[in-house]
């Protein structure tokens, strides 16, 4: 599913690497719980998972395609095809509604458009159903981005990470905006989705707490041989 | 949801800004239209003011003061061309017409023009076009004045009307002579020209005027009488006695004996004659006179008035970048605010030129719907002023549809504005390359 291999990756202006991976794979439709201290190399590895920063040194291969032979306009439309994205807060378009939101998710790749398709019959439709099932009503959903609370918000981030089923979910600090008490609910439904559509959770979070509810834990700064 | 639909909501997003900006620029492009349709309306209405006239002659003087003075009724031409003279010059070879003018005198504030029929007969303005009567005929008699169509309009003067003329250039006149009145015998149709703006008389009247000005009536009569040997007395006593003036008059002299009149205009059989004549006329021996031509020296004139016109086209023109500028500023100011949108829109496929795409086109939106909006509120305000710019300064805007270097001026307008837009789509290019998936504020 994914594997990274040899990888090195050194900032602009710095001297020495932020990233250091000599091996790591992850299975298919495995939830993994990546964590790690602010500055050790989280978003850096997100960033070339997702294939917006260009790869230096190394190889990712996802799905079976090697990141590193794509160029960057396929390296976005690989994104934009086989990758959802949850960020930490204020994940919407304040101008869009959330159904919108969630259909945005669509708008970059007729390929998910056409899964959302096929499993309702337009993207309106499969965008109500995923948020109906993450826990979103009916009357939420025409309202105005900025009506919504944290919580809310974040679900009908996931919906757009759901939405045309990506095969990889990449969700950064999706819960550290919530209170205890929705933490675990909003991990509880994301995974049910994802198990609906088998995909894999990479999860990144600096707070452990919740680690318990993922199949796999990973310490970056312990693959990571740049800090070391 | 295409790129522009995301630009469209996105600005509606941001729309008290926007409006603001979008506001500016209509604004700037009402003021560039508005400026150069006033400045092409200006230029045709002046270099309409006459023509067919080949030469104007008047005593020595600056050749745009005689234009002036003869043709727009500005200013004051002290020296005066002798009747001999205009006789003597009149009757050279090639002349096909001459038009004898007497100015001086005002009526209300417009001023009192004395000539004879050929004025009637040969005085062209615009494209070559004669004066027409909206209504009544040319005078007959030394009792008769012919009004320009707005001296009508504007004192509520009719047909068959008497009123009086006063010697002098003032509003108002000391001398009253309520029992010397003139009949109003035709009112001339609009021109847009000072014609519109003149009382015409004939030429023995105002020696009339000038004359009971300065004399007691009885003498008045007498000298004028006494003075005209070949025509019956112009103002018998019935002329007086009809209430309403007389619309039905003999023809009778219309000239009387001036010594002399401010200026005379002049046609020539063939343009040939023009420029002898006129080197005769500078040069002769009985009098100082200047003969102008008229086309050349309105030009003159327009050229120094057309500076005016430049430097106002130039600051609509600055305005309007100016407002541009805003709309940058604004885009700039917004941009850095906008950085997690653009990062959202990376993370679901977008690409750099998306971004990119997504941030000219809201300039173009803004600047196509000032443009647009500022041709409405063009249109609206030429419909609002056009009336007034008429009766006031006697300028004819028209309603036409945009002119082609209008156009081009809108596209320029156009152009510049997706140009500017490239600024900050290029900076939001560089920001979504450079934050990559982590949103940074």
């Amino acid at each position: 599913m994914i594997e990274i291999s040899d990888l090195i990756y050194t900032w602009q202006n710095h001297e020495r690497p932020t990233l250091q991976i000599k091996q790591l794979q992850i299975g298919d439709g495995e939830k993994v719980f990546l964590h790690g201290p602010s500055g050790s190399g989280k978003s850096t590895l997100l960033g070339l998972l997702a294939g917006i920063t260009p790869i230096q040194q190394g190889s990712i291969k996802v799905l079976e395609q090697s990141l590193e032979k794509l160029s960057s306009a396929k390296r976005d439309r690989f994104r934009a095809d086989h990758i959802g994205t949850i960020f930490q807060n204020f994940n919407l378009l304040p101008y869009l509604s959330p159904l919108e939101n969630v259909t945005l998710g669509c708008e970059f790749s007729p390929k998910r458009r056409q899964k959302a398709c096929a499993e309702r019959n337009n993207v309106t439709a499969q965008a109500h159903h995923l948020l109906n099932a993450l826990g979103l009503d009916g009357s939420l959903l025409s309202r105005s981005v900025s009506a919504l609370s944290i919580g809310q918000q974040q679900r009908v981030a996931a919906a757009r990470a759901f939405i045309g089923q990506p095969e990889v979910i990449i969700a950064d600090e999706p819960t550290s905006a919530l209170d205890a008490d929705t933490r675990e609910a909003f991990i509880t439904t994301l995974f049910e989705q994802a198990k609906k559509y088998q995909a894999t959770v990479i999860f990144v979070s600096h707070d452990k707490s919740l680690s318990h509810l993922f199949d796999r834990k990973i310490s970056l700064p312990s693959i990571n041989e740049a800090n070391l | 949801m295409t790129l522009l639909k995301l630009a469209l909501k996105s600005c509606w997003n941001r729309r008290t800004s926007v409006l603001l900006t979008f506001f500016t620029i209509a604004i700037s492009v009402m003021l560039l239209l508005s400026i150069e349709r006033v400045r092409m309306g200006a230029k045709s209405s002046f270099s309409n003011t006459i023509s067919g006239t080949d030469l104007i002659v008047g005593a020595r003087t600056g050749d745009i003061q005689l234009l002036l003075s003869s043709v727009f009724r500005i200013g004051h031409n002290n020296n005066a061309v002798s009747w001999q003279s205009y006789q003597d010059i009149k009757h050279r070879k090639g002349v096909a017409w001459t038009i004898p003018i007497s100015l001086g005198d005002s009526h209300k504030g417009y001023a009192v023009l004395g000539t004879d029929s050929s004025y009637f007969d040969h005085y062209r303005y615009g494209k070559k076009q004669a004066l027409q009567f909206q209504a009544g005929r040319a005078f007959h008699n030394g009792k008769e004045v012919v009004l320009g169509s707005e001296v009508a309009d504007k004192l509520g003067y009719h047909l068959g009307q008497n009123i009086v003329i006063s010697h002098g250039m003032g509003n108002t006149s000391f001398h009253h002579h309520d029992d010397n009145p003139m009949t109003i015998v035709g009112i001339l149709a609009p021109t847009g020209t000072p014609v519109d703006k003149t009382l015409h008389i004939p030429l023995i009247a105002v020696d009339m005027i000038h004359a009971s000005a300065s004399a007691p009536r009885a003498i008045t009569r007498k000298q004028v009488t006494g003075n005209d040997p070949h025509e019956h007395d112009p103002h018998d006593d019935h002329h007086h006695n009809h209430a309403h003036g007389s619309l039905d008059s003999e023809p009778s002299d219309l000239v009387g004996n001036p010594k002399q009149i401010t200026a005379f205009l002049m046609g020539f059989d063939s343009p040939l004659y023009t420029l002898q004549v006129r080197r005769n006329i500078n040069q002769y021996k009985g009098e100082p006179l200047l003969a102008i031509m008229p086309t050349v020296t309105l030009k003159e004139l327009w050229e120094m008035l057309d500076i005016v016109e430049k430097l106002l086209l130039l600051f609509s023109i600055v305005v309007v970048i100016i407002s541009l500028l805003g709309m940058l500023t604004t885009l700039l100011a917004t941009l850095s605010q906008r950085r997690r949108e653009l990062a959202i829109l990376r993370s679901v496929g977008a690409r750099p030129w998306h971004i990119f795409s997504l941030l000219s086109f809201e300039a173009t939106i803004i600047t196509l719907l000032g443009c647009v909006s500022g041709t409405v509120l063009f249109y609206t305000g030429l419909f609002v002023i056009m009336p007034v710019l008429q009766s006031q300064f006697g300028v004819n805007l028209s309603m036409a549809p945009l002119s082609p270097y209008e156009l081009t001026l809108l596209g320029g307008i156009m152009l510049s504005g997706t140009l500017m837009g490239l600024i900050p789509a290029a900076r939001a290019y560089y920001y979504s390359l450079a934050d990559g998936m982590s949103i940074k504020i």
